[in-house]
């Protein structure tokens, strides 16, 4: 009996206790921007003077930055058109439509956007994603990028990767493709075109056949159509076939 | 006394707890992101969870900076201003322009594990002195007018640190 008036009386005093807490935690002021406090809920501990400002700024829902058809940034270059159609081989090969469309390439010199290796390396963030973008295709399975012709760097061919989604997120292709070759192909031209920035030449580059992404691909399915000049930009076409 | 700069840092946790509209957004972005994105480095979506990933695909560890595009938009609604940290008058007074995106945990089938960091680093500033637990700081680009300098006052607390310093003999 003792034991059960002694549980009763805790429970009592917890629960009175707790009012007063819940009461400070429905007031408004306690549940918005006061001081600091971080998103696992660990309040600092420390007090620190309430944020007194004028409103703002206003958040508002904002697409992934790579949500784009210009993926040039602050990168230069011959200037290049990507346009890939998205083909369904499911329904006869018709245009997939609503499909996402991830591109990215390395920049004239062969470098890719990324985080440099120490963890406290810190980047701007108005030009940290370069040469990456994603569009959604049209009614036709059409998606165009604006870029710069990429470069190329030690052991690969000149390359451009995509990943494929359907409209859902779910990954539905993951490949890259080929640019044509030969002395006249835009490759040759553009890696030569000093004037353009780019400094490699053809020295040193590693061809289709010996390529080990591109080797097997002997029918040249992976290869895009390339047109264009030096002056004037050059513009990619490709068709890619999805399972959808 | 040699002169004094630094740059302080603030990493801003992101979790399913998070209130802000900011921060929801963030958690919601940044895991829409990932699920795209993990797909590349999970294929036959043989794990869950982002350690499991990285610990047997480990050029995963690029799903950090990959990911960290979701936030960009984000960061520019910023203004520059470091968030959540203010003066002791209440104001949003440190600036940034450079930051770094961290998953911390994440998982395919769980939403509520996921978690992120977001590190800001400030712009540089003038370390004048320590007054109890307060850094009185300048902005070395702006310091002085008719012999004053405009400082401010901002309070050591956790998940603030001090991340560079340079020392100048004047």
């Amino acid at each position: 009996m003792e034991h059960t008036r002694k549980n009763f009386l805790k429970n009592f005093l917890i629960g009175s206790a707790s009012v007063p807490l819940i009461l400070a935690a429905c007031k408004k002021d306690a549940v918005t921007e006061t001081g600091t406090t971080t998103g696992s809920d660990t309040s600092t501990g420390s007090c620190t003077v309430t944020a007194t400002e004028t409103a703002g700024p206003f958040p508002t829902i904002t697409p992934s930055s790579l949500v784009r058809s210009d993926i040039r940034l602050d990168r230069t270059g011959v200037a290049f058109t990507i346009n890939i159609t998205i083909k369904n081989k499911n329904n006869n090969c018709a245009a997939l439509s609503g499909a996402l469309v991830d591109i990215w390439h390395c920049d004239k010199d062969g470098y890719y956007s990324e985080y440099g290796g120490t963890s406290m390396q810190a980047v701007n963030y108005t030009a940290v994603h370069f040469l990456r973008g994603r569009q959604v295709t049209d009614a036709n399975g059409l998606v165009t990028f604006t870029s710069i012709f990429p470069g190329w760097y030690q052991g690969r061919a000149t390359h451009i990767h995509t990943h494929i989604y359907n409209a859902a997120g779910t990954s539905l292709l993951i490949s890259q493709i080929s640019f044509p070759e030969g002395s006249s192909s835009a490759v040759a031209l553009v890696n030569s075109s000093t004037a353009n920035g780019y400094t490699k030449g053809m020295t040193g580059y590693t061809y289709n056949s010996s390529d080990d992404v591109f080797k097997d691909d002997t029918a040249g399915a992976q290869t895009g159509t390339v047109t264009g000049s030096i002056s004037a930009g050059y513009a990619l076409a490709v068709t890619l076939y999805v399972a959808a | 006394m040699p002169k004094r700069t630094i740059r302080l840092c603030y990493r801003k946790i992101i979790d399913v707890s998070s209130q802000k509209t900011w921060d929801k957004y963030v958690f919601e972005s940044t895991y829409a992101e990932f699920l795209l994105q993990v797909q590349f480095y999970n294929q036959g979506k043989k794990y869950n969870s982002f350690a499991e990933v990285l610990l047997n695909t480990p050029a995963a560890e690029k799903l950090h900076f990959l990911v960290s595009a979701a936030v960009t938009g984000y960061l520019q609604q910023l203004g520059g201003r470091l968030p959540d940290i203010t003066d002791n008058l209440g104001k949003h007074s440190l600036t940034f322009k450079n930051y770094r995106f961290e998953i911390v945990n994440s998982d395919i089938k769980n939403k509520a594990s996921h978690q992120v960091a977001i590190n800001f680093f400030s712009e540089p500033l003038t370390w004048h002195e320590t007054i109890g637990n307060y850094l009185l700081v300048s902005d070395p680009d702006n310091e002085k007018q008719d012999d004053n300098i405009f400082t401010s006052l901002v309070q050591l607390q956790p998940f603030l640190s001090i991340c560079s310093l340079k020392e100048e003999t004047i």
